[in-house]
């Protein structure tokens, strides 16, 4: 049955993400809701939250945040984008995935037409959407249930239907720059990229008075409209339908275009984003001296040149934007903390001027290595893409040896990854000294390098998985644990969990180095982790069977 | 065997429960072009990724110039210059960028004779590798194997995806590094290929290496098939003991006949026009037919005639 058509071939191909997705998140909100008493279970405590949530508005609108459905909607309704990561990975590799294996040649010889072909495979990954969203809706109910929450079934589907909307936004505009794309993974950059971008653009209007025209160019301003969860507010249907219709515009206008370029090229871009390079060239010889061809290691920094340029723009942009904010909200802060010493353990923060600078700064500076974590991914992603497409047969017949090829390429993702910490830090100090907003430079300097291990660790683990697997269930099961361990840092401590199990997450060895400065001996463990699944990626790798 | 340049001993390789090869033996001699036949599946690519340590072998032994494959591979590889069956190479780097990353790789290589070898091939070095169609891709791949002018070319269907021409020019390749001494070892499926290029063949079959001779040995196993209809029945004695046909079978109430063919088939047709011909179709067995013929001993019928002449 499910080789009948092209749309249930394309749903049973995301039969795997569905599960994944929709339960691991249906039950991250089911554990979140379900373990509230924990965090808001004295007058105190939801006194404290409540206190601190305008100085966190930037983030997230604060509304009846000491309730289970406000609180939820607070601290994760923005996090709960991770979800859009699957759609704008599935949706860039759709169509175009497709063309680069050669099996859309195969599957446009059959007596459909090119249109009928992408609308099921678009039809399969709504309702991929949708039943994911169904899923984190009911287990959204189930915790809801479980404290007694006055959050009812139709306010979860809707909570879950909201999150489908948002994703599915991602996954179609994935779609449509995949037209433009010669790879799907530019694709899938450029959209992951738009994310971030409309994530901060929503930002905006909550931090600088009079941008909300601003924010509303935003998707993520539509999602933010619809509060389900909260009693008394509900799903903005207008909101809901504007999330809609770009989805639609946006597939629709990826479908215009597929319908009508070649397959396996793009739309020809405007003459102005075109090269300047006319046709080949008439000579015959063979360029030479490019810096990039002269070794394993320097053709790895070319191919890691332009996504870690991206890259480093993404996070040293974002520690930019997070001082900026952190400026705005310091002052409304400290007179919060000064007050409260609950609401300082419950923060985590300390106090003082350059340390509560820290302490927001630091809070915020989450992020930064998820996101050098989620280079490093993307990275390894290549490393397994390469045998996978066959690419590393010719590099091996040369008289290089597999532990030379691997030891070159991880070097040069170290060099990206050094890269893009260093010049967070020089953008960091830069800022802060720009809008005055004083920290210790040491501490900085310690936030800033200290994420390098954790980028090589998960390097250093996706080479050592691309030992047994190919390379989508390498990447798909390294982003899930990647997620995993950012939520047990991101909730576990609200929900006291016990100290070992927050040891399980990478993030733990992170610590807040902003604050208290560079955990040396975490960071050797996070080092001698990293070495030891180097060491057995090298150890498999020139043992085993090249991919053909 | 003298001085093989390749000694193959009891290699053995299977995946997970399933058959590559199994007990390979095979020399070849240092300086000739071998030419490795089998129908798809039979296990040659996965003999030549053993020779290039790609893969790690269950049982055997492989050695090129007397080093390990496996365990001295890098200096094997120094040796060899290799065509894979399917290329692939980063598509966003020129034809030129490639190779020129590739001569780095290597080191040693005359830049003045890949220019000679780009321009034979008629390739143009600076399209991006994914821009290139099969054909030319074949050619980037070729030429990376050969530009270094390695002792020894592992080359895997190479010339799948060429035009007439190239393949002419392709056979004029490997005649020259087989007259500077060197060796090739080239795995088909295509008969006459083989039949061009090499001295000698192997011929592997669901993982066994069922026959290793000189091409005349090839010749021997090269049979095809005439189909002779007329306007009126002829006696199949008129054409049993004439040059070149093995065997003969009566069609239609003998107003056909089928004659297994080996050799020339001048004499059949000076036979056939002493009768009033409708029609003569000949059909080229496969290298498959030719295995079921040969090593099936079942006594089953050869396939019907296809293809016409």
């Amino acid at each position: 049955m499910w080789l009948s058509s092209i749309y249930l071939k394309s749903l049973r191909g995301f039969r795997v993400p569905i599960l994944g997705w929709g339960l691991g998140l249906g039950v991250l909100m089911a554990v979140v809701l379900a373990a509230l008493p924990t965090v808001l279970g004295t007058p105190e405590a939801r006194a404290a939250v409540v206190a601190l949530g305008p100085s966190f508005a930037w983030f997230s609108e604060p509304i009846k945040i000491d309730t289970p459905g406000g609180y939820a909607t607070w601290k994760y309704g923005l996090t709960i984008l991770v979800v859009a990561i699957w759609p704008i990975l599935a949706e860039s590799a759709m169509l175009r995935g497709e063309e680069d294996r050669g099996s859309m040649d195969v599957l446009l010889s059959l007596p459909r037409n090119r249109t009928r072909v992408a609308l099921e495979k678009i039809a399969a990954m709504w309702t991929a959407l949708l039943i994911m969203g169904l899923l984190i809706g009911l287990l959204t109910f189930a915790g809801g249930a479980k404290v007694s929450s006055d959050i009812s079934l139709s306010a979860a589907i809707l909570f879950g239907l909201n999150i489908a909307l948002i994703a599915g936004v991602f996954g179609a505009v994935a779609l449509l720059v995949s037209q433009f794309t010669q790879e799907r993974r530019t694709a899938a950059g450029v959209t992951a990229g738009l994310l971030m971008v409309s994530v901060v653009v929503d930002m905006v209007h909550r931090v600088v008075p009079h941008t909300q025209w601003l924010s509303q160019l935003s998707p993520v301003y539509y999602f933010n409209l619809s509060k389900p969860l909260i009693s008394g507010y509900s799903a903005n249907g207008g909101a809901m339908l504007a999330l809609l219709a770009i989805s639609a515009l946006s597939s629709g206008a990826g479908l215009w275009l597929f319908a009508r370029r070649d397959i396996g090229g793009v739309v020809a871009r405007p003459r102005f984003f075109r090269s300047g390079r006319g046709g080949s060239r008439p000579t015959r010889a063979v360029v030479q001296g490019a810096w990039s061809l002269r070794s394993v290691y320097a053709r790895g920094l070319a191919m890691v040149a332009v996504p870690a340029a991206w890259w480093t723009l993404a996070i040293a942009g974002f520690a930019g934007w997070m001082i900026v904010v952190d400026k705005q909200t310091e002052a409304n802060l400290r007179t919060v903390l000064q007050g409260s010493s609950l609401l300082r353990n419950f923060v985590n923060l300390g106090g003082g001027d350059v340390a509560t600078n820290a302490a927001i700064l630091g809070a915020l500076f989450i992020f930064m290595p998820v996101m050098l974590m989620a280079f490093a991914v993307t990275q390894a992603n290549r490393w397994s893409a390469d045998e996978d497409d066959g690419r590393l047969e010719v590099l091996l017949s040369t008289p290089q040896s597999r532990l030379g090829v691997l030891l070159g390429r991880f070097a040069a993702l170290s060099t990206a990854t050094v890269f893009i910490s260093v010049v967070t830090l020089v953008v960091t100090v830069v800022v802060s000294s720009a809008t005055g907003l004083p920290l210790d430079a040491g501490h900085v300097a310690a936030a800033t390098l200290s994420m390098i291990p954790l980028g090589l660790l998960v390097a250093a683990i996706g080479y050592l998985l691309s030992g047994w697997l190919r390379a989508a269930v390498e990447t798909g099961l390294l982003s899930f644990v990647l997620v995993i361990w950012f939520f047990i840092s991101y909730i576990g401590p609200s929900l006291h969990w016990p100290d070992a199990a927050l040891r399980l997450s990478a993030f733990y060895y992170y610590g807040t180095p902003l604050v208290s400065g560079l955990p040396l001996f975490d960071t050797v463990v996070v080092v001698l982790a990293g070495a030891v699944a180097l060491g057995l990626a090298s150890l498999r790798f020139v043992r085993k069977d090249i991919a053909a | 065997m003298t001085n093989p340049i390749i000694q193959i001993k009891g290699l053995t390789k299977s995946y997970g429960g399933k058959r590559g090869i199994v007990d390979v033996s095979l020399d070849v001699a240092e300086g000739e072009v071998f030419g490795f036949l089998g129908p798809n599946g039979a296990g040659k690519t996965t003999t030549i990724r053993l020779l290039m340590a790609l893969l790690h072998a269950d049982a055997g032994s492989a050695r090129i110039a007397g080093l390990d494959c496996w365990q001295q591979s890098v200096d094997v590889k120094r040796l060899i210059g290799y065509v894979p069956g399917e290329p692939s190479l980063d598509p966003n780097l020129t034809g030129g960028q490639i190779l020129d990353y590739f001569a780095h790789l290597r080191g040693g290589v005359d830049r003045a004779y890949l220019k000679t070898l780009i321009e034979r091939l008629d390739l143009d070095p600076n399209r991006k590798f994914r821009q290139y169609s099969t054909g030319n891709k074949r050619k980037v791949v070729l030429i990376q194997a050969f530009m270094h002018r390695p002792r020894l070319l592992i080359l895997d269907e190479p010339t799948s995806g060429l035009d007439p021409l190239n393949q002419q020019e392709f056979d004029g390749m490997v005649q020259e590094a087989r007259d500077e001494g060197r060796t090739a070892f080239l795995s088909s499926h295509v008969l006459s290929e083989v039949e061009k290029t090499c001295s000698r063949v192997g011929i592997i079959r669901e993982g066994r290496l069922v026959k290793v001779g000189d091409i005349a040995d090839l010749k021997d196993i090269k049979r095809y098939e005439i189909t002779i209809s007329f306007a009126r029945p002829v006696p199949a004695s008129a054409f049993a003991k004439l040059d070149g046909v093995v065997d003969v079978e009566t069609l239609n109430n003998g107003s056909a006949v089928r004659l297994a063919m080996q050799g020339a088939a001048d004499a059949v047709i000076k036979a056939a026009a002493q009768y009033p011909v409708v029609s003569l179709t000949s059909y080229e067995p496969s290298l498959e037919d030719v295995f079921l013929r040969f090593y099936e001993s079942d006594g089953q019928a050869p396939r019907e005639a296809a293809g016409v002449a």
